[in-house]
């Protein structure tokens, strides 16, 4: 099913569930949600996120449905398919996002096993969810687009829960969570290794386990966090093997949402030694990946939000000033409601380095460290 | 004549809307009677409307209810939960999207809130008008 039919199928769908006034179909507690999105880039220079982006480009479209039952007060399952065509990522095809039983004993311990999102940060688990946010695209720095496939999600377990803290100490939120995850066979990960000659038969996949810890402050809106995770990686092909032993990747995270003014930042920092073992030895890439940005929206009307945020990443065991080893990205943003279910967005980006969101086969002839670029979507939500 | 009965009109108009943003400067909180207290914190009633728990500190189950929209809808948004229906909305999204949980009931009229919170065990919500004291339980926010 090619991703213009999912969203000529949901269109087709959405003027029925309007005319039975089910905004979301809701048949006892069988509850139908979805949504879709058409992304635009036009870039000065570079071809970003392997769009044509600086003849402009259309190649970004995306698109999910979830359906989701309550069996009982404290057991829920559902699943939700996605499909995105960003580039020469993603397809055609329909991929499961998430899928899952989920058994709440009560608000200070439940279990959510099968293909599960990650916690990891602020917005690991919904970075894929365009219509929560302001941003085109999030901070590239922490939530690449073109590695999300394999960020997002892993097939495993989570235990979680929150815990009060006391009327003048707030709540704390945690989750732990263990599982296997595969490289996406059509992601930026596997597009990097291909780039260095490295093919496989199948995706390098491995373990994934780590946890969040979230502490809901007294102070009202303020939330500060951290997360870490622990993955390894091996894969075999003809050219030789890949192997990633087992690093911990680090986030700490703030957020304070104070009625129209809303700030975030990130700091995060992910050692890694990925090895390759070829017919000319073994070869070691330590990287040292460090990443960050501060960021700040305010709501100007009920319908209208601007903002601001500055992404930077570097990898610390290179030549840091090299423009391939660091990205910096200045974003502003706009976003309009114009109803509770369609929304737009337009925003500017100056990108300084060339660490992030470029591929060699749509700048064969190499890149200009700095680029500006203008990204719009449009999108709705159920 | 005429125009003292244009005059009585617009002062008719001009005082039903006041009464009307009278009424809408802030709403009821209700429960369904099995409800053991008759009263809720802020951070409590907070942290039911955004998702963050679904029970009481005395571990009664909630099942929180709202207004697809409007002024009531928004009155309470703004009063006790500091958000607007967009911000609202895509908190509940977020649960939804990530497979973390259920969108939020909502109801297209205050009556048929009502009428869900005085029949179902755990229900909370809130109207602008308490049409049946009896059938539901008022709960006072401790803020």
């Amino acid at each position: 099913m090619t991703a213009r039919k999912v969203l000529f199928f949901v269109a087709c769908i959405w003027p029925s569930i309007a005319a039975l006034d089910l905004t979301a179909q809701d048949l006892e507690n069988l509850q139908i949600h979805g949504f879709a999105t058409q992304g635009f880039l036009y870039s000065s220079h570079n071809n970003y996120l392997t769009m044509k982006s600086s003849d402009s480009s259309l190649q970004w479209t995306e698109g999910a449905l979830s359906v989701s039952d309550a069996l009982s007060d404290k057991l829920r399952v559902g699943m939700q398919i996605h499909m995105y065509e960003m580039g020469q990522f993603g397809g055609p095809n329909v991929l499961i996002d998430w899928a899952s039983g989920d058994y709440r004993f009560d608000d200070r311990l439940g279990f959510r096993a099968g293909k599960v999102k990650v916690p990891f940060g602020l917005y690991n688990d919904s970075q894929d969810v365009d219509s929560l946010f302001l941003w085109v695209l999030l901070p590239q720095s922490l939530y690449p687009d073109d590695n999300r496939d394999y960020d997002l999600a892993e097939l495993g377990g989570q235990v979680y829960g929150g815990l009060d803290l006391g009327t003048k100490a707030g709540r704390v939120l945690y989750a732990g969570h263990l599982g296997n995850n595969t490289l996406d066979a059509k992601g930026g990960y596997m597009q990097n290794l291909a780039e260095m000659g490295l093919t496989f038969a199948s995706p390098p996949s491995g373990t994934v386990y780590g946890g969040d810890m979230r502490w809901l402050t007294p102070v009202r809106g303020l939330e500060v966090g951290a997360s870490a995770a622990n993955y390894t990686l091996d894969g075999t092909g003809p050219q030789g093997t890949f192997h990633l032993p087992g690093s911990i990747a680090l986030v700490y995270y703030i957020q304070w949402n104070r009625g129209k003014l809303h700030l975030a930042g990130e700091y995060y920092r992910d050692p890694i030694t990925p090895s390759f073992n070829t017919a000319d030895g073994i070869l070691l890439v330590p990287q040292d990946g460090r990443a960050w940005y501060p960021m700040i929206r305010y709501d100007l009307t009920k319908k209208l939000q601007v903002g601001s945020y500055y992404s930077y990443a570097v990898n610390k065991a290179a030549d840091t000033s090299v423009p391939e080893n660091y990205s910096k990205d200045w974003v502003v943003s706009g976003r309009y409601n114009f109803n509770s279910y369609f929304y737009g967005k337009l925003e500017g980006h100056f990108l300084h380095g060339t660490m992030l969101g470029y591929y060699q086969d749509t700048n064969p002839n190499g890149l200009q460290p700095n680029t500006s670029m203008l990204a719009a979507r449009l999108g709705f939500a159920f | 004549m005429r125009k003292i009965s244009l005059n009585l009109l617009l002062l008719a108009v001009s005082l039903s809307v006041h009464c009307a943003i009278a009424r809408a400067q802030d709403v009821f909180i209700i429960a369904n009677k099995d409800f053991a207290d008759s009263q809720i914190t802020s951070a409590e009633l907070r942290s039911i409307f955004t998702g963050v728990r679904s029970r009481l500190s005395d571990g009664t189950r909630v099942i929180p209810v709202t207004l697809k929209g409007g002024p009531v809808h928004e009155v309470f948004l703004k009063n006790y939960l500091q958000q607007n229906p967009d911000e609202f909305r895509i908190c509940w999204r977020k649960a939804v999207f990530t497979g973390k949980g259920s969108m939020i009931r909502d109801f297209s009229t205050e009556a048929a809130l009502f009428e869900y919170v005085s029949t179902v065990p755990g229900a909370v919500g809130y109207v602008s008008r308490i049409t049946d004291p009896n059938s539901v339980k008022i709960l006072t926010v401790i803020r």
